[in-house]
């Protein structure tokens, strides 16, 4: 009995030594990248090389705000992520519940093509997107990027609203509409409060959505001024140098820190919101 | 009741049946709109493009000139998309292979009997999920893979190596991007099948155990067959997504004036690349087509289609 906990023992301090390894492994290069933005010395170069700072200093926070117009793009991105979001649930909450409630004449053919659609990947009709967009002189408008956004995360709006709808039962529903409750009562109170967890979760996917989307971004903006952060980030590497790098680590850095924030805060709520949707990803 | 009473009654009742259609129709408009305005009607332009020479000289007077594009696409060897193709099978193969087995280490390894930082781990591990991906990939770029200040060049150079580049030919360019990817696909793995594992029924591993089964055995008379059918959609959607990866590929090895001299595509790096740098749009368009019918034949050949509760 002993020798079987002994054995039990050594399994678990094996065991735990993979996974802080793993774990080890797996923070090099975000840790990687907090030394460098907080390295004193910039000395990436010289041959004394650390992994830990041996002076530490703000000073490339600092320059992110005062050098490069990122307190711009972060209004840019803060702009463009608020209102896709604030458009999505507008229009894809009520489709996504009528798709679910009612059964009408092409509803399964819609929704069928949706699930195709779904598979086609956006940038691939990036062309026909910017030809449709420039004569409506949309090109190089925060306009013309909420479209884009809005009408890609559509499909996935409403295929993942409709899919938490479906498990909500239709019987508190119908007990209140012989209270005399009218529909659009009943969408407020009973059941937007009940998908509480989707809409969140939908909400959050478009938000990050919308913060990481770079391609788009890059090709139909023009001028640093109009740019979001992650297109800004994008082109603050492309003039990659060795000077720049601590910049663009604490940029960087700064840029992943709500995203994770509303991530973890959301957790929670991910696999509700998430897996009981039609459609998953 | 009258006849004419009835008659009505079925009016009325076709009549309200319309008027739910309409109603219907009217609520989801908004969206459906937008999905016909940014999704369906551009798809149907990029076919149309296809059938032209769209290019950059010509941008407003293209001509229509048949399949042409498709047929340098499918039937010119050179032309690179086959190649592209190939690459893209390869590459979705080696990542799903990768990240099901290590996912599936590190998921029975989170599962230990007893293991007491279990939730520390796992939040630990589901770190890279919560970046902003091309974050993640560009901090690799530079601050790993550069080859003058990057991480492992510094070590390599602390262990008396010389230098490497390590985007700078094919093949080492493809497990570059390999890590990367292993590297951000994995937490979702890790969570899909951790949560998959947890609802395995304890009592069927006692009486293996009793009947002196090893672990091997196990696992694959146990593990992966209980976990099998709830981990299946989340793989399927990964391959999907695999399958479609541009980020990775395009950010690390090749940004516009930035090649770091490999040469690997997937088709959605070799699509975009024709479009936006080469500015080839016809023929760009023709392999978006095809990618679309490869994409929705892979689709119904796996018939994944939705669940749906009625």
């Amino acid at each position: 009995m002993k020798h079987r906990k002994r054995k039990q023992q050594v399994k678990l301090a094996v065991v735990n030594l993979v996974l802080m390894l793993v774990c080890i492994v797996t923070f090099v290069p975000i840790l990687y990248a907090f030394s460098v933005s907080i390295n004193e010395q910039n000395s990436l170069l010289s041959s004394d090389f650390s992994f830990i700072p041996k002076e530490v200093t703000l000073e490339n926070y600092r320059k992110v705000f005062t050098e490069e117009p990122v307190v711009l793009w972060f209004r840019n991105s803060l702009f463009l992520a608020v209102s896709t979001v604030m458009i999505s649930l507008g229009t894809g909450i009520p489709a996504a519940y009528i798709f679910s409630r009612r059964r009408f004449p092409g509803r399964n053919a819609i929704l069928q093509m949706l699930i195709l659609l779904y598979a086609f990947p956006s940038l691939l009709s990036m062309t026909a997107l910017y030809k449709l967009l420039s004569p409506m002189g949309l090109i190089n408008t925060k306009t013309g990027l909420i479209i884009v956004y809005t009408g890609t995360m559509a499909v996935f709006a409403l295929w993942n609203m409709k899919g938490y709808f479906d498990t909500i039962p239709i019987e508190i529903e119908e007990a209140a509409m012989i209270d005399g409750a009218s529909p659009l009562q009943i969408v407020r109170r009973i059941v937007l409060p009940l998908a509480k967890p989707t809409v969140a979760v939908t909400a959050m996917m478009v938000l990050i959505y919308v913060w990481n989307e770079y391609i788009f971004a890059i090709n139909f903006m023009t001028g640093e001024n109009t740019y979001t952060l992650a297109a800004g980030l994008y082109s603050l590497q492309a003039n990659e140098t060795s000077g720049s790098w601590p910049v663009f680590s604490a940029a960087s850095l700064l840029v992943s820190l709500p995203i994770l924030v509303i991530f973890f805060a959301m957790q929670k709520n991910m696999a509700s919101g998430l897996t009981s949707g039609g459609v998953k990803g | 009741m009258k006849k004419s009473d009835i008659k009505s009654d079925i009016k009325s009742t076709k009549k309200k049946k319309g008027a739910g259609t309409a109603a219907a129709y009217l609520w989801s408009a908004p969206s459906l709109l937008l999905i016909c305005l940014i999704v369906v009607f551009p798809i149907f332009y990029t076919g149309y493009i296809s059938l032209t020479n769209m290019n950059v000289y010509h941008w407003f007077t293209y001509d229509l000139i048949g399949l042409d594009n498709y047929k340098e696409a499918l039937l010119v060897f050179d032309s690179g998309f086959l190649s592209a193709l190939f690459l893209t099978v390869v590459w979705t193969a080696v990542n799903m292979l990768l990240q099901l087995v290590a996912a599936y280490l590190l998921a029975s390894l989170l599962n230990t009997k007893g293991l007491k930082l279990r939730n520390c781990y796992r939040t630990l591990l589901i770190f890279p999920w919560a970046m902003p991906g091309y974050v993640s990939i560009l901090l690799w770029k530079t601050g790993m893979f550069n080859s003058q200040f990057g991480l492992l060049n510094q070590w390599m150079e602390k262990m008396g190596f010389s230098p490497v580049k390590w985007l700078a030919d094919d093949m080492s360019a493809f497990i570059c991007c390999t890590i990367v990817n292993l590297w951000l696909a994995l937490p979702f793995m890790i969570t899909i099948i951790d949560g998959a594992l947890q609802s395995v029924d304890r009592s069927y591993y006692e009486s293996a155990l009793l009947d002196g089964a090893d672990w091997m055995q196990r696992t694959w008379y146990i593990t992966i067959p209980a976990i099998r059918p709830i981990i299946a959609p989340s793989v399927v959607i990964t391959i999907f997504t695999t399958f479609k990866q541009f980020d990775v590929i395009y950010l690390l090895t090749q940004q516009a004036g930035a090649k770091t001299g490999a040469h690997i595509h997937t088709i959605l790096t070799y699509a975009y690349e024709n479009a936006f740098i080469t500015n080839n749009y016809g023929y760009s368009s023709a392999v978006s087509m095809i990618i679309f019918v490869i994409l929705i034949v892979f689709s119904y050949g796996i018939n994944m289609k939705p669940k749906e509760e009625s």
